[in-house]
């Protein structure tokens, strides 16, 4: 950069620097831009060497998602999502010891579990001058779930738009109503509450790489066990931690973005984690694009975690067998392959997922049954207009 | 003492922040290609969230989490 | 906007340039009907009619700035830069190529004078009989707005040209930059000088088009403020800056002001120029050679 002498070019720098069309002001988008998803993921069977009765199919799940982006008043656009989830398959209900003393799981019903999830949300942001301020509601329905939460949002631009603040605040309130409660003796009603917050700072460090830190916090009370289980004890707080970062990087030659995530995670019941993943975003020819994308979990097992139900404890000692809280690790790889058309752009996505506590990090003292693996594909189409 | 580990990480890669050259607007123009945004794809990252925090323990991450959902 | 204009924008794909282009000559066209003095149904229009009335009238963020801008050029060159200066236009008539008389003159400088104006939050309050013409500034404006929308669509080399107020989206694909030639205000059909952009803008000011010969001596259309009378400064001057608003309000002021501080203040800004004195000697820095 030539060393700018003159004050009256600073002072007309300035002020030409601040016109909405030239400086780097947030503005609603230009266009309406409606898009819909369709996946469908299927979770392994298990064999019947791990299960004691029951179906050996696991979760078949459709989700069908949707979203309008457009440009509302001058200063502010208008965000409508809405998704549907249809689930069939049978979850683990029960573990027990089998003869060998290997933790078997137990499915639920024979009839197996169908539901159905949907949720709404509507959402606005205003745009200012350095940043945007937004918020939104949401409302998610299942058979035996219901949640209302809200969302508020902002950031805003400094350093000449070279760093970004963003804040981030949710809360959510859920009321669970587990089906045959009684025949079963499950809990009839209860309650969830999440509240979380987030702080994230971007950073532009060059022409073509970006970096991005951010910390949440989130603090979910009430009813934090899993209804279904047999016995499934948890505490009734739960305080999570997760530090963000992220590298964005573009390559003039290769005509390629690369997207690095790692994630560092703990939370009171014990549990942590590492995430890191990765995606590589290969511009082909202007209409074509192909991104592999590789993800690396591993988690440590929650201080109460079981493989085996113990029903003699007491009621007030906690413990679960839910497989989410063992330690374990699990490796994704996917391929993406995106079409440009000007106004349409359509996705084709497969994704593997396996989870093995083979792949763990942290110690396994206690491997547990019933770890997923999946397959996904989806659809995606956009549309400009 | 693990919590405060994480939040010294935080602080950490806030000062990186700091130690970077200007880039003048003219010159954004390989940051602004879409494939270089936090969230290349809102559907895709929103389903994969959905997806692996119904399958593991962990959750939060740039976005502060929407509503739940009876699959934790 | 009354004058040839041209896009090219460089991608791999023609319907997608094609596109592209047409949206960034939607916002061309947009800044052009709101800011237009020539259209009626425009709001500078609307602005200029609400002279005289108390209320004044609702200027939005985007006028609100282009008239920051306005005021930092008029500052800048000490009261020669005058987007009021509107008002003189009812009496210089270039096409017919007469010349006012002093009174004429002396009946309309009241109505000239951007601290005049007087604003309050969100809005303007015009006094009767005064006129803005933002014709100084709009044009590079939507050049570089254009050229911004083009940059956050994605385009890495393309060149917006509005009747020869330029900015460029990077350099040409082959990574050259864009020589620009500089029209000669004696011969339109050759160049006084060539100017490489790599990125930004440029602009010219100069009494190409609109001035008139009248008993031996030329009348040139950049009209003095302060006295109603055309200036006696340079006859033409680019300049290439970060931004093409920047560059033209630099250029216009260099033709603003008497032809040795002209030069001077093109000098002390070290971008690059070129300009033509009144005796026709050519002069600038940063030229190709």
């Amino acid at each position: 950069m030539k060393l700018i002498k003159s004050r009256s070019l600073i002072a007309l720098s300035t002020t030409a620097l601040a016109l909405p069309g030239i400086a780097h002001a947030d503005a609603p988008p230009v266009q309406n831009t409606l898009s819909y998803k369709i996946s469908n993921y299927k979770e392994d069977d298990l064999s019947r060497r791990e299960v004691v009765f029951g179906d050996l199919g696991r979760y078949d799940i459709d989700v069908h998602q949707f979203q309008l982006v457009a440009p509302f008043t001058r200063n502010t656009s208008l965000h409508i999502d809405a998704n549907v989830e249809i689930m069939s398959g049978a979850s683990p209900w029960f573990t027990t010891a089998g003869l060998d003393g290997q933790p078997l799981v137990n499915l639920s019903g024979a009839s197996g579990i169908r539901d159905r999830r949907a949720e709404i949300s509507i959402g606005g942001k205003y745009y200012l001058e350095n940043g945007s301020v937004g918020g939104n509601i949401g409302y998610s329905e299942e058979d035996d779930y219901r949640a209302v939460y809200i969302g508020l949002s902002g950031e805003r631009h400094f350093n000449s738009d070279m760093t970004t603040v963003a804040v981030g605040f949710s809360h959510s309130s859920d009321k669970l109503f587990p089906t045959d409660a009684e025949l079963f003796n499950r809990v009839i009603e209860a309650d969830k509450r999440t509240t979380s917050a987030l702080v994230s700072v971007s950073q532009i460090i060059n022409q073509v790489s970006t970096f991005q830190t951010a910390l949440s916090i989130t603090e979910q009370s009430g009813f934090l066990s899993d209804p279904y289980k047999l016995r499934d004890v948890r505490p009734q707080h739960k305080t999570q931690f997760s530090w963000t970062s992220s590298y964005r990087r573009f390559f003039i030659g290769a005509d390629a973005a690369w997207h690095i995530n790692y994630r560092l995670y703990h939370d009171d019941f014990g549990i942590s984690s590492h995430t890191v993943d990765m995606a590589w975003h290969q511009n082909i020819s202007r209409s074509w694009q192909l991104v592999p994308t590789l993800r690396y979990y591993s988690q440590s097992a929650a201080d109460f975690f079981t493989n085996v139900d113990d029903s003699l404890n007491p009621l007030t000692h906690y413990q679960s067998s839910d497989y989410r809280l063992s330690a374990f690790g699990a490796i994704s790889g996917g391929i993406s392959l995106i079409t440009d058309l000007g106004d349409w752009t359509a996705t084709l996505t497969a994704e593997r997922y396996i989870a093995n506590e083979k792949y763990s990090v942290y110690q396994v003292s206690q491997p547990s049954t019933a770890l997923v693996r999946y397959f996904r594909i989806s659809l995606g189409v956009d549309y400009s207009f | 003492m693990r919590i405060l580990r994480l939040f010294s990480w935080f602080v950490i890669s806030l000062s990186m922040v700091a130690a970077c050259t200007q880039v003048q607007p003219w010159e954004r123009g390989y940051l602004a290609k879409k494939e270089m945004g936090w969230d290349a794809d809102v559907l895709e990252g929103a389903l994969n969230d959905h997806i692996y925090f119904s399958k593991e323990a962990s959750s939060g991450g740039n976005n502060a989490a929407g509503g739940g959902c009876g699959c934790n | 906007m009354g004058s040839y204009c041209e896009i090219q924008l460089y991608d791999e794909s023609r319907i997608n340039a094609k596109q592209l282009t047409r949206r960034l000559v939607a916002e061309v066209i947009r800044l052009e009907q709101k800011y237009s003095r020539f259209r009626n149904d425009s709001f500078v229009a609307e602005i200029n009619s609400s002279a005289g009335n108390k209320l004044g009238i609702k200027i939005d963020r985007e006028t609100r700035s282009l008239f920051n801008h306005a005021l930092s050029c008029f500052e800048q060159s000490d009261g020669l830069f005058d987007i009021t200066a509107g008002a003189l236009n009812r009496i210089w008539d270039f096409k017919q190529a007469r010349v006012p008389t002093q009174e004429e003159i002396d009946e309309l400088l009241p109505f000239v004078g951007y601290h005049k104006l007087s604003f309050t939050k969100s809005r303007l309050s015009l006094p009767a009989g005064m006129e803005i013409d933002f014709g100084g500034i709009v044009k590079e404006y939507a050049a570089d707005t254009a050229a911004k929308l083009g940059r956050s669509l994605g385009i890495t080399h393309g060149l917006v040209n509005l009747g020869g107020d330029f900015a460029v989206i990077g350099p040409q694909p082959d990574a050259q930059p864009w020589t620009i030639g500089i029209v000669n205000p004696k011969q339109a059909d050759s160049l006084m000088a060539k100017i490489d952009l790599l990125d930004g803008g440029l602009a010219s000011s100069g009494d190409y088009e609109r001035c008139f010969m009248h008993q031996g001596k030329r009348y040139s259309h950049i009209l003095n403020p302060k006295t109603g009378w055309p200036g006696s400064g340079l006859r033409a001057a680019s300049v290439a800056a970060n931004l093409c608003t920047v560059a033209g309000s630099m250029a216009t002021i260099a033709m603003l002001r008497e032809e040795t501080d002209g030069v001077s203040w093109l000098r002390e800004s070290s971008l690059s120029h070129v300009y033509m004195t009144s005796d026709e000697q050519i002069g600038g820095i940063g030229l190709h050679q």
